[in-house]
Formats: C-alpha cells, sequence, structure tokens
C-alpha cells in the first residue's frame, strides 16, 4: 500500500495582477513548490493543471518555463473545486502506484476576463436568467435567516475574522485593514442580506503543490484521505440548501478514509466564496450541527486562537478567488500550519487539517464538485515551532 | 484602472447575445400562459422543468412532456443590488417551488424578500426568464 504525502507546494501572490503573464503567476508557484519539497524539476513524472478560465494551453506555455517535457499532462475544471480536483487526482495516481513525483498546479487570471463579479454563463438556464452567483449564496444566507434565525451579525463575524486573519498573511489580496461587524454591514449590497465585504474578490494567483510516495522526509505531510464528489439533483425534494449535500458527500467519504472524527480537526481552510459559504460548510463538515453553524465565528470557536480555525489564510474572502488557484493556495496555508512555519498566523495546535473545496453554477445540481482532503504530521506531533 | 478591464466586451464566458456575445440555445423553462413546459417521469413522477433530457435523471425511467401549474411557494428570495448581464438593480429572484411540479428560479414583479412559503404565481415571461408575483 502506497501512502501518498504531500511533498511541497508553492503559491503566487494573490491579486488583480493584469500586468503579469498568467504563466508568470505559474513560475512563481512551481518554482516555490519545487524548491519546498527539495527535489529537481526533472523528478516530476506527471502534470495535473486545474484552471476553470484556462487560457486553453496555460499549462503547455507553463511547461515551456520549467522544462519538463514529455510527462503526462492534464488539464481539469470542475468549477472553484479545479485545483483541488486537480490534487485530488494526482493523490490517487500516487496511490495507486501510476506515478512517483505529481506536480499538481492551480491557476486562473480574473482581471483579464471580468470587470467584477463573474459574468453568469448564457447557456446555463439560471445564468442566462441572469442569477450571478452572490445571488445563489444569498438565495442560501436568506434561508438560513428565515429558517434557523441567522442573524446579519452572525453573518458578518464571518468576514471580520477572515478579513483579520488576511492581514496577516503577505500573498493575500485584501490586507489593508480589517473591518468591524459595522462596516461589513454597512458596505455596499450586492444581494440581500450579503453586502459587499461578505463576497470574496476575483483575482490572479496560482498555487502549487507536489505529491508523491513516502520518501522518509519528516517535513512531509500524510495525506490521510482525499475525496471527491460530483454534484448530484438540487431540487423541491431537498430541505438542504444549495451546496451543503455535495460538501456533506464528499466529507463523510473523507472522514471515513482517514477514520477521523471532526472533533479531531486541528485547522481547516474551506470555501468562504461568501460568508454563508463558510457557515454552511462547517455544518456540512460536521463541525456544527444544520442551523448551528452561524455560532462558531460569534463564539470565537473558529478563530485563530480557538478551538477549531478556520481559514486562518483568512480564506477566500482576504486571498481573493482565482477559481482554480484557491484550492493550491489552501492546501500550502494548511501546509504552512501544520509544518508550524505559519509565521504570525500560525495556529496552536496543528498535527491534523483539512482543505474544503466546493465548486457550483450549474442550475439544479448541488455543486459542480466538493473536494475535501485531510492532512497530518507523520508522527502526529506539532512541528515546529509557533 | 483595474475596476474598468472587462467592461463592454466580451468574456472568454460565452455571455450570450443579451450582452455583446453570440447567440446560444435558450434553455429557460418555457412558459406557456398556462404552465412551466417541462417533463415528468412515467414511473416516479419526477419532474424537471427542462425538455430534451434522455431519461428521468432521479430513476431513469422514461420521460413524458408535461406542463407544470404555474403556482407554488418560495422556497427562498433575494434582491439582487448590482447589474448582472441586462438587468439593472434592484432586481428581485426566488426559487419557487411549483406546486406538484419542480423547484424553477424566477424573477420577482415586485424587488421584495417574501417570507418562506409565501405562494406565489408565474404571470409571465416576456423576455424569457420566468417573472412570478405574490399570488392574491
Amino acid at each position: 500500500m502506497i501512502q501518498p504525502m504531500l511533498w511541497g507546494v508553492g503559491m503566487s501572490a494573490y491579486g488583480l495582477q493584469p500586468e503579469r503573464r498568467v504563466e508568470s503567476l505559474c513560475w512563481d508557484a512551481v518554482s516555490g513548490a519545487v524548491r519546498d519539497a527539495g527535489i529537481s524539476p526533472g523528478d516530476i513524472d506527471a502534470i495535473v493543471v486545474g484552471s476553470v478560465f484556462g487560457p486553453p494551453g496555460v499549462a503547455t506555455r507553463v511547461q515551456r518555463g520549467i522544462g519538463i517535457p514529455g510527462v503526462p499532462m492534464w488539464t481539469v475544471e470542475n468549477a472553484c473545486a479545479s485545483g483541488t480536483s486537480a490534487y485530488h487526482e494526482a493523490v490517487e495516481a500516487v496511490l495507486g502506484g501510476r506515478f512517483g513525483c505529481v506536480l499538481v498546479l492551480g491557476v486562473d487570471q480574473m482581471s483579464t476576463l471580468f470587470s467584477g463579479a463573474i459574468v453568469p454563463e448564457a447557456t446555463d438556464p439560471e445564468g442566462a436568467s441572469s442569477l450571478p452567483l452572490p445571488g445563489l449564496y444569498a438565495l442560501a444566507a436568506q434561508r438560513y435567516v428565515q429558517e434557523f434565525g441567522v442573524t446579519l451579525e452572525q453573518l458578518a463575524a464571518i468576514a471580520v475574522k477572515n478579513k483579520r486573519n488576511g492581514l496577516d498573511n503577505p500573498l493575500a489580496q485584501l490586507r489593508a485593514a480589517a473591518p468591524t461587524v459595522a462596516d461589513v454591514l454597512g458596505s455596499r449590497m450586492i444581494a440581500e442580506p450579503l453586502t459587499m465585504l461578505q463576497c470574496c474578490p476575483t483575482s490572479d494567483g496560482a498555487g502549487a503543490v507536489i505529491v508523491g510516495p513516502e520518501r522518509g522526509v519528516r517535513d512531509d505531510l500524510r495525506i490521510e484521505a482525499s475525496a471527491m464528489v460530483s454534484g448530484a439533483l438540487w431540487d423541491h425534494r431537498s430541505s438542504d440548501v444549495w451546496g451543503f449535500a455535495s460538501v456533506a458527500r464528499a466529507a463523510e467519504r473523507a472522514f471515513a478514509q482517514a477514520g477521523r472524527t471532526p472533533a479531531e480537526i486541528d485547522v481547516l481552510e474551506v470555501h468562504d466564496a461568501f460568508t454563508i459559504g463558510e457557515i454552511v460548510t462547517l455544518e456540512a463538515l460536521g463541525l456544527a450541527p444544520r442551523g448551528k453553524g452561524a455560532e462558531l465565528a460569534p463564539s470565537g470557536h473558529t478563530a485563530r486562537d480557538g478551538a477549531q480555525p478556520v481559514n486562518p489564510s483568512g480564506g477566500l474572502l482576504s486571498r481573493g478567488h482565482p477559481l482554480g488557484g484557491t484550492g493550491t493556495a489552501q492546501l500550502a496555508e494548511i501546509a504552512w500550519q501544520l509544518r508550524g512555519r505559519a509565521e504570525a498566523r500560525q495556529v496552536a495546535r496543528h498535527r491534523v487539517g483539512l482543505v474544503e473545496t466546493m465548486g457550483g453554477g450549474a442550475a439544479g445540481m448541488d455543486g459542480n464538485a466538493c473536494v475535501v482532503t485531510i492532512l497530518s504530521t507523520q508522527d502526529g506531533t506539532e512541528r515546529g515551532t509557533p | 484602472m483595474a475596476t474598468e478591464l472587462g467592461v463592454g466586451r466580451p468574456t472568454k464566458r460565452r455571455p450570450g447575445s443579451a450582452v455583446g456575445g453570440l447567440p446560444v440555445a435558450e434553455s429557460r423553462p418555457a412558459f406557456d400562459g398556462e404552465g412551466v413546459l417541462g417533463v415528468r417521469c412515467t414511473a416516479c413522477r419526477y419532474p424537471v422543468a427542462q425538455r430534451g433530457i434522455p431519461w428521468c435523471p432521479a430513476c431513469y425511467a422514461p420521460v413524458v412532456d408535461e406542463r407544470f401549474a404555474p403556482t407554488g411557494a418560495a422556497w427562498s428570495s433575494t434582491v439582487v443590488a448590482i447589474p448582472v448581464r441586462t438587468r439593472r438593480p434592484p432586481f428581485g429572484l426566488a426559487y419557487l417551488d411549483l406546486d406538484d411540479g419542480p423547484r424553477v428560479l424566477v424573477h420577482l414583479a415586485e424587488p421584495e424578500v417574501v417570507p418562506i412559503g409565501t405562494r406565489l404565481q408565474i404571470i409571465g415571461s416576456p423576455d424569457g426568464d420566468l417573472v412570478a408575483e405574490v399570488a392574491r
């Protein structure tokens, strides 16, 4: 049985960078990951790229600069979960013995495509009806407000927490100042009840991860589980809000594979594209019962110094969301946290970490895909000196 | 100005002819004045607000054309405060669970957040989007 390990991670800066070549963002990420893994580029025997908007051929243009010619390479698209879907394929390939060292690259450069919110896809029935992504999340938020009595202050607390965390992330897009609850609620309305500061900014960025089998390096992280699910019907029969069920499906598989319970997770990076997303996701992951996830941020449970810190990087709300680049950035943060090298962002307990990425937008489905992965230090102890 | 990028020009995503792109085939649920057109499963009665699908996506049995009632209950609603495609804010959106039918996305004639379960009625689809109002 081959044990897949995370060998190294790297990230470009995240932010609006239209003046940079998209390949150049990737080269930052790949060179960082290769250095972090302590390998030679020639050791890489396969490449999996996760990207939504490419551009088509971006993987090969990246190749021109890094010189790993001829190895098997493919690009996957699973909406916001594209980067972690690429990672999942790498983990499966290592697990099955197909490859010995896989480079995962997640990238998107949104600033050259959209001036603000993502333009909905005209071939989708709901996209054609002008449902923007913040509107889709707002419909879930409104349901939580009315069904469970979630307050606007509880929603805002997610943004306050994550944006404060992001101040200490030198690679994050937004790090000017941490807003208060009043600032969040007073920012421009986007789709009721979600205000501007409750929506992640679109971004440009690339993240890379190197996955391989055990090789006797203490800093390598054990990949205890990686689960990827595609979407299922979401319709009038469902009592869950959009997205809940796809995250729950992936989480159930990942926890079973790792043989762990949600309470055993020390630190998490989850898909907070919008504040309500973190609430619904933490319920689907089992950190809180349905309708109670909104209490986790105000109570301090998910704060950086709380019992289970969530999004210590600042999350998508701070880092920015270059779709394909998000999952690999989440993996990078968990790797740094588990190794005790997250500097000002370092959490106290960091033996077991979890990454969740959920992508969606296709009408009538509970998501396009969701990936949940659980990683740990090799000997179950804290690494480094926080 | 980073915030002005992409204004007034198509992006890589197919934007459709409404916003300056090439036309794409109509995918939105159709309203014929009496009800919403779709299909229903001949075995499990699962309703879908789309036509041309190969089988029931819930149980794989054959489907037949169906016209669903234009009335139902609001599952959730929101008021969007940003421009999207040809829509200018504010505009109201709701998921509407049609009576004995599927969940469909509708525009609200009046942009307002309505309580869960509010009875809504589809009154037309002037530009292809289903439009509903609170039933009287």
